[in-house]
């Protein structure tokens, strides 16, 4: 008898669908409204808006780029919150692996290596850097008790500075002072350590990083969903003891999610760094960590939401930096917007949850 | 299938029963009627009505997850009834909360106390009574009325966390009394309790109830019913299916009401049926399941929870460890299931030093274990069925590197048959299950461990019904039959005494004796339990 129901319910947009877009929409009215206040055309904005985030090709790929970013900051972050570990130290595993791939793609003989290697060692030094930053917080996690929130906010401040130290010395990463004017920020990394681009286009900017972002998020989502390791991990968060008692190794698990979340902050800064900056400078990440941090929180334990939160922040970056350009809307309004949406999208989760037990 | 009101019906009054106060024809000072609770996919309550008298014990019945937490947190206003009404002397009764509750004279003991251990007796009795300042002395004044009315002596100035469970759930019945309540709710008070304690409850029962409470008792222990039911009603699979109005005379016909079983389920197997084909326990050709030597645990204050604790469990023996609870009977459970490191001593399973072994190298090694607090350590109440049943074994499933459900929910499934698991499917959340699904899930695990040799099973039928009970025993029993070294902890010293081979009491963590069960003295057992040697060891002690 249920079986044409529950058939019925999936073709149907979930009531959780339904109520997300209404909340988004709801934010960016409320982003109109302000606007207006400011006595900007509503009009001139939008199309403001819309050519920054998709209106050309390079808009369209620039934004991608960037929903790439905090793709993949989320989706480690919702790997290690299936093991009830909360890792809001993406901009620092950013960070370090944006050190990482910068100084092994300035070293000369990585840029010699043959098939594709040259992009690809920095790319894997970057995500065992963060790997190995995660893992900081999970060994302090599990050896000694520290939560993991406070110890991967900490290291991330550690990291952030490490990056504004090592492009100020010239013995680290700055490149050669060559007059009072040389900007401290490391050398432009070697062609063949950047990440080619799929169109071979540069007006197109899109990068292989995409293909590998699609392939670990399909990953992620077997992982966690289809896979003894996902099932594991879930039980080491649910019940640690349980999970002791039943002979699953806990201690590495937790260690393992982390450094996971580590390695996919790692490679974001890769990404960034190899796809799309090209030379390390103080700031370089500017926030993608935070904005990755609170995309995996609203997906709520989902890689397709992650999917699709990366991309609305994508997009909305993209266009709030163009409403800025052209229409004289300051930034600052995006960043409300930003969290407009993270308000409206945080009420409706809990609107639907009492929807759910009211059901019941 | 209606209601029946076959049983008692009519019967009339029984003069020679326990002793009442009220007129039964009294108006109800609590009617339930058609009241329906649905959790998800269960129906928890289904049309159920129910009158409860004042000045009366009325007993409820029911096997685990038939229904009668559920109804008690109607009555409390945890949860809301999606169908029926409720009327409290005569107006309509809806709680919204359980301070609602309270405030309409119903006060409820929960399984579960409520206390804080750190606080006196009387400071805890204070706690969200007051207002304003703090009157201690009027505070202690009522206790000592409690004591006169209601026989509950209690000492207002010691601190919980020094009190035995029996007077911890004094405490939490004066709690309830101090509000002077006109109906008081006990879900399942004498599962925890020593038999010395069951009785005194009951007498305070009896006398709320002479002082025109009513009283609603939750339990499955017959005796009980016996003992202080004025009316009974029994509760199974969210409905009623018998009442009585002399419970004392209808027992049969309750039992049978509660435990009524589909034919088809699987029968528990015959307790003790093979004893006598299983080899002779201590045959030299065979290693002892279970040697423990000089066990001693010391815990973070450096108190000797378990001193010296030596013991040999044989293959295919049942070995019971019985005692008051807090005797050292956790540190035990929790030493042998690799959770605690003992402060001293070894232990072996089947002649491999164990002591220092992890749990998966326990399991690796043929130890299974259900554990005291199944929800701690059993289970993952979060996760469906199918994955708490595999929990230990997930690592089978992996196929091509992904799960393969669809093995695991068929594996799963067969084992749900085979030990009367009782869900809709293998997919629900198994925290949805009762207690004792819950628990022939966990006992469907360990005993199927690969290569098991030893079970430890730490109060396996805490909170169980009588049919749980029979099932969990019988599955333990076949266990030990096919070779298995068994331990048991429990409190329940009759269920010990009926289903193990022999008998070992701890006393402050201490092996006070054993004895074999045929033929048991229990009022030797009795006194070890509390603490008296007996004569002829002290007298060995003293001259050696």
């Amino acid at each position: 008898m249920s079986g044409p129901v529950l058939a019925w319910s999936r073709l149907r947009p979930t009531p959780a669908l339904q109520v997300s877009a209404a909340a988004v929409l709801l934010a960016f009215g409320v982003g109109a409204l302000l606007i207006a206040a400011l006595g900007v055309p509503v009009g001139d904005a939008v199309a403001a808006f819309a050519d920054g985030a998709w209106g050309s090709s390079y808009a369209l790929a620039a934004s991608i780029n960037r929903a790439l970013v905090l793709m993949l900051v989320g989706l480690g972050f919702i790997l290690a919150e299936r093991a009830n570990l909360t890792n809001v130290g993406g901009e620092g595993q950013i960070a370090v692996g944006g050190i990482t791939a910068t100084a092994l793609a300035l070293w000369p003989p990585v840029a010699q290596l043959p098939w594709g290697l040259a992009f690809i060692v920095p790319m894997l030094g970057a995500c065992a850097a963060g790997a190995f930053w995660g893992g900081i917080a999970g060994v302090l996690r599990v050896k000694m008790g520290t939560n993991e929130v406070i110890a991967t906010l900490l290291l991330s401040f550690i990291a952030i500075w490490m990056v504004y130290g090592s492009v100020q010395s010239e013995h680290l990463l700055r490149r050669p002072m060559t007059s009072s004017a040389t900007l401290p920020e490391s050398l432009e990394i070697p062609v063949a350590t950047q990440l080619p681009l799929l169109t071979g286009d540069a007006g197109t900017p899109l990068h292989v990083g995409l293909l590998i972002g699609v392939v670990l998020a399909v990953a992620v989502a077997l992982l966690l969903n289809r896979t003894v390791t996902g099932l594991q991990l879930r039980a080491t968060g649910l019940n640690p003891r349980a999970a002791r008692r039943a002979g699953m190794p806990i201690d590495r698990l937790a260690i393992g999610a982390l450094c996971a979340a580590g390695a996919f902050g790692g490679l974001a800064g890769a990404f960034m760094l190899q796809g799309e900056q090209y030379t390390l400078k103080a700031g370089f990440s500017s926030g993608y960590g935070f904005d990755g941090l609170v995309v995996g929180l609203l997906a709520r334990g989902s890689a397709t939401g992650v999917v699709a939160g990366s991309l609305l922040f994508g997009f909305l970056r993209s266009g709030g930096i163009n409403l800025e350009m052209v229409a004289q809307v300051p930034t600052a309004l995006v960043v409300v917007i930003q969290g407009l949406i993270i308000v409206t999208l945080a009420g409706a989760a809990i609107g639907i949850q009492r929807m759910e037990a009211r059901r019941k | 299938m209606r209601e029946r009101h076959a049983i008692g019906l009519g019967d009339g009054i029984s003069d020679g029963g326990p002793g009442f106060a009220a007129t039964p024809a009294a108006a109800p000072l609590l009617k339930l009627e058609g009241l329906s609770k649905r959790f998800g996919a269960l129906q928890a309550l289904q049309d159920v009505s129910l009158a409860l008298h004042p000045g009366e014990v009325h007993c409820l019945l029911g096997e685990n997850g038939a229904g009668k937490s559920t109804l008690c947190n109607l009555v409390f206003g945890v949860h809301a009834a999606d169908a029926g009404e409720m009327t409290l002397a005569g107006g309509a009764f809806r709680p919204r909360s359980p301070a609602d509750a309270l405030s309409h004279g119903i006060a409820m003991v929960h399984q579960h106390f409520s206390l804080v251990p750190d606080m006196t007796v009387l400071d805890n009795l204070l706690l969200g009574q007051v207002r304003g300042v703090l009157d201690r002395k009027a505070g202690a004044a009522r206790i000592a009325a409690m004591r006169e009315r209601y026989g509950l002596a209690l000492d207002p100035h010691a601190k919980v966390q020094d009190l035995s469970v029996g007077e911890r759930q004094r405490v939490e019945i004066v709690k309830c009394l101090v509000r002077e309540p006109r109906l008081l709710v006990l879900d399942e008070p004498t599962a925890v309790l020593l038999p010395q304690e069951i009785e005194a409850l009951l007498s305070v029962c009896t006398r709320v109830a002479q002082q025109g409470c009513g009283v609603v008792l939750v339990t499955h222990k017959l005796a009980e019913i016996q003992r202080v039911a004025r009316r009974a009603t029994v509760l199974r699979g969210g409905r009623v299916v018998a009442r009585s109005d002399a419970p004392a005379q209808d027992i049969d016909a309750l039992v049978r009401a509660m435990i009524q079983r589909d034919l088809q389920a699987p029968a528990a197997a015959p307790v003790r049926a093979s004893r006598a084909s299983r080899p002779a326990p201590g045959s030299p050709t065979r290693e002892a399941a279970l040697l423990a030597d000089g066990l001693t645990v010391r815990d973070v204050d450096g108190v000797v929870r378990l001193d010296n604790f030596t013991l040999v469990v044989e293959p295919g023996e049942i070995l019971a460890i019985a005692g008051v609870e807090g005797n050292g009977q956790s540190e035990l459970g929790a030493v042998l299931s690799g959770m605690l490191r003992p402060t001293e001593g070894r232990y072996f399973v089947c002649g491999e030093d164990m002591t220092r072994a992890t749990p998966r190298q326990l399991s690796a090694a043929g130890c299974g274990v259900v554990p005291e607090d199944r929800h701690a350590l059993a289970c993952v109440t979060g996760m469906n069925v199918a994955e708490n049943i595999m929990l230990d074994r997930l690592d089978r499933f992996r196929r091509f590197g992904l799960l393969d459900r669809a093995a695991m929910r068929r594996e799963a499934l067969d084992l749900m048959q085979r030990y009367d698991v009782r869900a809709a499917s293998p997919d629900v959340p198994f925290g949805g299950l009762s207690g004792g699904n819950q628990q022939k899930a966990v006992l469907a695990r360990e005993l199927t461990l690969e290569g098991l040799r030893f079970l430890l099973a730490a109060q396996p039928t805490r909170g169980l019904d009588v049919g749980a009970v029979e099932a969990v025993y019988g599955h333990i029993r076949a266990a030990a039959d096919r070779g298995v070294g068994v331990l048991l902890i429990s409190s329940e010293l009759d269920e010990l005494l009926s289903v193990a081979d022999r008998v070992l009491v701890l006393y402050r963590g201490r092996v006070m004796g054993t004895c074999p069960t045929a033929g048991a003295d229990r009022a030797r057992i009795g006194a070890w339990m509390a603490g008296h040697r007996d004569k002829e060891d002290v007298a060995k002690e003293v001259a050696p």
